[in-house]
């Protein structure tokens, strides 16, 4: 088991891309625009749970542009090396082709993190020391986790295809497929379904309803999991109040998307000659 | 026990076969080259060693160690210098040692071993910027992390000057003083001859010769290479020519036929081609060099050596 060694390995090489620099920057820069531009009235006081809460950070942030950039640092994970010939390197060395897959995993998702964990973490001193703001320090750091998990699930996804792709256009391919499919796709999907079956139903062939079938298609994707979790995280009801049923299933269905798609990934990868 | 041990090996890639029916076996303690012009199979057999590619039929063991099922356990005892690698552009010389020391669970100085290799003084350098040959010796560095039993070095000569293939030799040699097998390939039988306990020559997927480098000498020794000038000559005129006592092998570009055989061969060379209806125009000999014996198998359909 050299996971370890490769996720090391492979997180000291992707920090040193100019895409995870940028990044940091770029998510300082928009948690920042965010914060300022749902600041508080002069005179008026809030939690800095309104600034996560707000469409800025939640919608236009961190559902579409985490999925996004979590595809971009890990959809060349693997066929990058195979194409560059450092896989060679890499497996001439002691590691199963398993502790290649997850070593990756771990690294890339330790790529996206530390963005994200600059991104969050820096304009949290300004919530810090602007007195009308109450810095809720524990949601902060549970919502900066949060989309983490949320990154490392797209992150998994990506290192999926990375593994089986016989090219990196493949791996971009599938990547930029995937982000079409679950962000502006699925919504649009979403939105016309909750019309259809407000207005008459589902059709009776389904042995779902039109509820059933709403609340299959917000789980399955990974950021309306990351949503039904994180807005009952904010709320303070986590796994208490609510719809827990429904909280437990999103947590299980982004712990599905961390695993299911490097291990399909290892399964052609394990056959595969180099 | 033999340090690798290759029965029955085949690899087909689609419809080429790269490696066929390949049994070779190489004892502890040996250091053997592998020879062959490009494309000869080498790479594609040292990858069945390392599990990079799998063998369409046969056995391949490596280290005692079934080379797929094992394959972590036989690269955790082995050096390995991969041909058409790439190093990671962004990390240090010495990055790339230490990754290859935490790989292998061991407590090795990256320092002493780029120092080793003649790359101390870019130790800080990202890979990326390393010339061919700095990259030959870093991945050879990367290779002796834990001082291996086995070493597996792919054209490792290739990329480096005159100088730093001399020093490429002395750290085989050295290699193989401490005890460590050494399996290498290459294309330039000059690279081989002074380090070889045995050499293997493999042409189109098949060992066509297996000696010692003595015993090639001794095959060619007192040898001659006879070039003959034809009108036009085919493989299937040659097959007389093999068939004679004293031809160790024949090839021919149309236009000459080069015959490496015993000096008293000569006449029934010439004979055989003239009984195969080949016009001799002219012919010259001169006395057999390893090169020549080489060429002659790398590039003649067939020998009998």
């Amino acid at each position: 088991m050299t996971w370890n060694a490769v996720a090391r390995k492979d997180f000291e090489d992707a920090v040193r891309s100019r895409w995870v620099a940028g990044l940091s920057v770029l998510f300082v820069l928009l948690v920042a625009a965010a914060a300022y531009l749902v600041r508080p009235a002069p005179g008026e006081s809030f939690s800095s749970n309104a600034v996560l809460n707000s469409i800025f950070i939640r919608d236009a942030l961190v559902t579409t542009l985490v999925p996004l950039i979590a595809l971009i640092v890990a959809y060349n994970a693997v066929v990058g090396e195979r194409e560059s010939g450092s896989l060679k390197l890499l497996l001439s060395l002691p590691h199963s082709r398993a502790d290649v897959v997850f070593g990756k995993v771990i690294g890339r998702s330790g790529a996206i993190a530390a963005p994200i964990a600059v991104g969050f973490l820096l304009p949290a001193l300004v919530f810090v020391i602007v007195p009308s703001i109450t810095f809720d320090a524990a949601s902060y750091l549970g919502y900066t986790l949060l989309t983490a998990v949320l990154g490392v699930a797209f992150v998994s996804i990506a290192v999926g295809f990375s593994t089986a792709a016989s090219s990196s256009r493949r791996a971009i391919a599938g990547a930029v497929g995937i982000y079409f499919l679950f962000v502006p796709l699925w919504g649009a999907v979403q939105f016309r379904l909750r019309f259809y079956f407000g207005a008459g139903g589902a059709p009776s062939w389904l042995p779902l309803t039109g509820q059933e079938v709403l609340r299959m298609l917000r789980l399955i994707n990974p950021t309306g999991s990351f949503k039904i979790v994180s807005n009952a995280f904010l709320q303070g009801g986590l796994y208490t109040q609510g719809d827990v049923n429904m909280q437990v299933s999103a947590t299980l269905m982004l712990l599905v998307w961390i695993l299911v798609p490097p291990l399909l990934g290892l399964l052609w990868f394990r056959e595969a000659d180099l | 026990m033999a340090a690798i041990d290759l029965d029955g090996v085949t690899k087909r890639f689609g419809d080429v076969t790269a490696v066929s029916d390949l049994d070779l076996t190489v004892p502890e303690g040996e250091v053997f080259g592998f020879l062959g012009p490009n494309g000869a199979g080498k790479s594609t057999t040292i990858n069945m060693l390392l599990d990079f590619v799998r063998p369409s039929a046969g056995e391949v063991r490596v280290l005692g160690l079934d080379a797929e099922r094992n394959s972590v356990a036989v690269r955790r005892r082995t050096g390995v210098l991969p041909e058409g690698y790439g190093v990671y552009d962004r990390l240090t010389g010495r990055k790339h040692v230490e990754f290859a020391v935490r790989s292998k669970e061991v407590d090795a100085d990256p320092d002493a071993l780029l120092d080793r290799v003649g790359i101390a003084d870019a130790a800080d350098r990202a890979a990326g910027g390393y010339s061919k040959g700095m990259r030959q010796r870093l991945v050879l560095a990367m290779a002796l992390v834990g001082d291996p039993d086995l070493l597996i070095l792919d054209e490792p000569s290739s990329g480096l000057d005159p100088g730093g293939a001399r020093e490429m030799r002395d750290i085989v040699r050295a290699e193989a003083d401490r005890g460590a097998t050494v399996f290498f390939s290459s294309h330039v039988l000059g690279q081989v001859e002074a380090v070889c306990d045995r050499v293997g020559i493999l042409r189109e997927g098949e060992l066509v010769a297996k000696d010692s480098i003595e015993g090639l000498r001794e095959a060619v020794d007192g040898g001659e290479t006879l070039s003959v000038t034809v009108d036009a000559a085919s493989e299937a005129d040659l097959e007389a020519v093999r068939a004679l006592g004293g031809v160790t092998a024949a090839s021919t570009d149309g236009g000459t036929v080069t015959v490496s055989c015993e000096a008293d061969a000569k006449t029934a060379v010439i004979g055989a081609l003239e009984e195969a209806d080949v016009t001799v125009k002219d012919f010259q000999t001169e006395e057999t060099s390893l090169e020549d014996l080489f060429i002659a198998y790398t590039e003649g359909t067939e020998v009998s050596a």
